[in-house]
């Protein structure tokens, strides 16, 4: 196999992850107007807990002090990060969404960030500390035996099976009565508890729904890596999915796939190839963090309806719907 | 012989108490000038800053360059530093924040430019000068011993500077027609606007002093931890939340016993368990009144 094809494989497996990504954070921040300035702890949180449910269990010496070591087979590892994301979420949640202000839950995600960073770090029987997991096995290749390059594309397939999926069940979502109530939270939260909606649970369900899509999508990431340690999850890593979903279309899940292929395949792979400076090691990355950030900037200052703007329904007296790009801000039953 | 022992060790432990006061103490100090610059612009724009912990940096690596490299005083380079960073705060609001405000951006929108600002200035930092630690060439100076707490000069200085700095803070929002106008705005900002209130320079104004008491907060926070790298400012942001967060968000006096509260419970709880905890400390207190008073615990009513 070429090294382009292999390559290009690779590209492909992390475009399906990162839309899996950007898909609940669009439905966290895009629909429900949630900020989450840690989804990435969330995707690690679901990449540990996938992790050590694949893994044997650990002999405790260097390299494999960690918890669980149930050695299940593959579907079940994404479901327990799935669940393990969830859980954080509902605590997080709980602590944040609970009457006050958007600023709030920020504030306590950036903290929660920080925290769940150094606990997993500086607690090493957890999982395995700053060190990281390694060697989680590969999905089905106990059966198929193949070598690295020609497992990449049952992989790309279970990795499309997912994307799938993960797009049926999203689009089903945002335009469900469920999705519209989102909407309305997004647009004014005073308004719709005062039409009897419960907002604290609306945004609850939101935020741990878009929290699964983080989980499942950092245990496919453990899956194909093999390996993850707190180096893998940085507030950088948080915001190329957050640039991503801008520049995409936030509130739109197809915005989200063109998101997903623009800033995390284009952008990252792109200034991969900036030189390296012998005097500054991290100049690339450095370079990297700037732009990604700017981006943000510049997305939110130009276009922050994104090149996909969300599809808005508009109000019309013969009842007929009509889609499309509108600037006020209606949300009104359909 | 056995109450002998039982009586040393009980003032073992008070000393270890003390002397946690007195680390807490410091950190209080660095805590509450960077807590009353965060809430002082919350107040009055009413919205959070997250890049203000990359203005800590800049403030730290400015002082950096004017002491190491352009050989001054590390007190005078402090000033400086403080100086410049606050026109680097108003120059951001001005050509980054302003824009949105006048387009009336929704509040996410402005929250997720001061994130992506946050990313650009630590990478920024980083870039120009590296991701090593740094130093400043200074020295502690001689060991002050009061009681069981120790300080060193430098230590004291900080105090000092914290204690200056918030009585200059009181006065002028006490006293001066420009405070008065600070703490209309961060009551009713409408109000304010058509009471006469020049809402423009007041922000401006509020930008130049937050970036200021950042600026410091940077270089003496760096002095404090002895050695920096560009996450300094990001990784201490959250312990600055923490505190404003507990004296109530928005309000000045509020953060400064938010930090000394904030400081104290840290420093004190690293004499008992791993100092690498004492963010998750922080942190806890953050939870509790989140869950309990979220309009923290030294406030009544509404925002200042």
């Amino acid at each position: 196999m070429s090294s382009l094809v292999f390559y290009l494989l690779t590209v492909a497996i992390f475009f399906c992850i990162y839309s899996i990504y950007g898909w609940g954070l669009n439905l966290q921040f895009g629909l429900t107007g949630i900020l989450n300035f840690t989804y990435i702890t969330f995707v690690a949180i679901g990449a540990y807990f996938a992790g050590v449910a694949a893994l044997q269990p650990g002999n405790g010496g260097i390299g494999g002090q960690y918890i669980l070591g149930w050695h299940l087979p593959f579907p079940i590892p994404p479901i327990i990060g799935g669940i393990a994301a969830a859980i954080l979420a509902l605590l997080v949640g709980y602590v944040g969404l609970k009457r006050l202000r958007s600023d709030y839950l920020a504030i306590v995600t950036v903290s929660v960030g920080q925290i769940v960073w150094t606990l997993i770090g500086n607690i090493t029987p957890l999982f395995n500390g700053w060190d990281g997991l390694a060697g989680v096995p590969q999905p089905f290749n106990s059966i198929f035996q193949l070598d690295f390059n020609h497992y990449q594309w049952i992989f790309l397939v279970i990795c499309i099976l997912f994307a799938v999926l993960g797009f049926w069940i999203i689009e089903r979502l945002t335009h469900s009565p469920f999705g519209r109530v989102l909407r309305a939270i997004r647009e004014d939260e005073d308004v719709a508890a005062a039409l009897g909606k419960n907002v604290f649970r609306y945004k609850m369900m939101a935020f741990v729904i878009g929290s699964i899509y983080a989980g499942v999508g950092g245990a496919l990431t453990i899956a194909y890596i093999g390996a993850f340690n707190p180096s893998g999850f940085t507030t950088m890593e948080t915001f190329i999915i957050w640039a991503a979903m801008l520049v995409g279309g936030s509130g739109n899940n197809r915005g989200m796939i063109l998101g997903a292929f623009i800033v995390p395949v284009l952008f990252n792979e792109g200034t991969r190839f900036l030189p390296s400076t012998p005097g500054n090691p991290l100049l690339a990355v450095s370079i990297r963090g700037m732009a990604i950030g700017l981006l943000l900037i510049l997305a939110a200052r130009y276009r922050p309806q994104g090149i996909l703007p969300e599809r808005k329904t508009i109000f019309r007296l013969d009842g007929l719907q009509q889609g499309g790009e509108v600037g006020g801000d209606r949300v009104v039953p359909q | 012989m056995e109450w002998n022992k039982r009586a040393r060790r009980e003032s073992c432990d008070v000393s270890l108490l003390l002397m946690g006061v007195g680390f807490g103490l410091i950190t209080a100090s660095v805590l509450a000038i960077a807590s009353v610059g965060l809430t002082l612009q919350f107040g009055v724009t009413n919205f959070v800053n997250f890049a203000y912990g990359e203005f800590l940096t800049i403030g730290a690596y400015l002082a950096y360059f004017f002491s190491a490299v352009a050989n001054l005083n590390i007190w005078l380079s402090m000033l400086l530093a403080a100086l410049l960073t606050a026109g680097i705060s108003w120059l951001i609001n001005r050509v980054v924040i302003q824009p949105f405000l006048k387009r009336k951006a929704p509040l996410l929108i402005l929250l997720v430019v001061t994130i992506g600002l946050s990313l650009f200035l630590e990478n920024g930092v980083q870039a120009i000068a590296g991701p090593s630690f740094q130093q400043y060439v200074t020295a502690p100076g001689a060991i002050v011993n009061i009681g069981p707490m120790i300080f060193t000069a430098q230590q004291l200085v900080i105090v000092g500077i914290a204690i200056v700095l918030m009585t200059v803070v009181h006065l002028l929002l006490k006293y001066t027609r420009i405070g008065k106008a600070m703490r209309s705005m961060s009551d009713d900002p409408d109000l304010a606007r058509i009471s006469g209130v020049p809402i423009q320079r007041v922000t401006d104004l509020a930008w130049l002093i937050s970036g200021f008491l950042a600026g410091l907060a940077g270089v003496v926070l760096a002095i404090n931890v002895t050695s920096f790298t560009p996450a300094l400012g990001s990784q201490f942001l959250f312990i600055i939340f923490a505190a404003v967060i507990v004296g109530g968000i928005g309000r000045p006096y509020g953060a400064m016993l938010g930090a000394l509260l904030i400081g104290l419970v840290t420093e004190v709880s690293a004499m008992y368990i791993d100092s690498a905890y004492k963010t998750v400390v922080a942190f806890a207190i953050l939870v509790i009144v989140l869950l309990f008073r979220p309009q923290g615990i030294f406030t009544s009513r509404g925002r200042v």
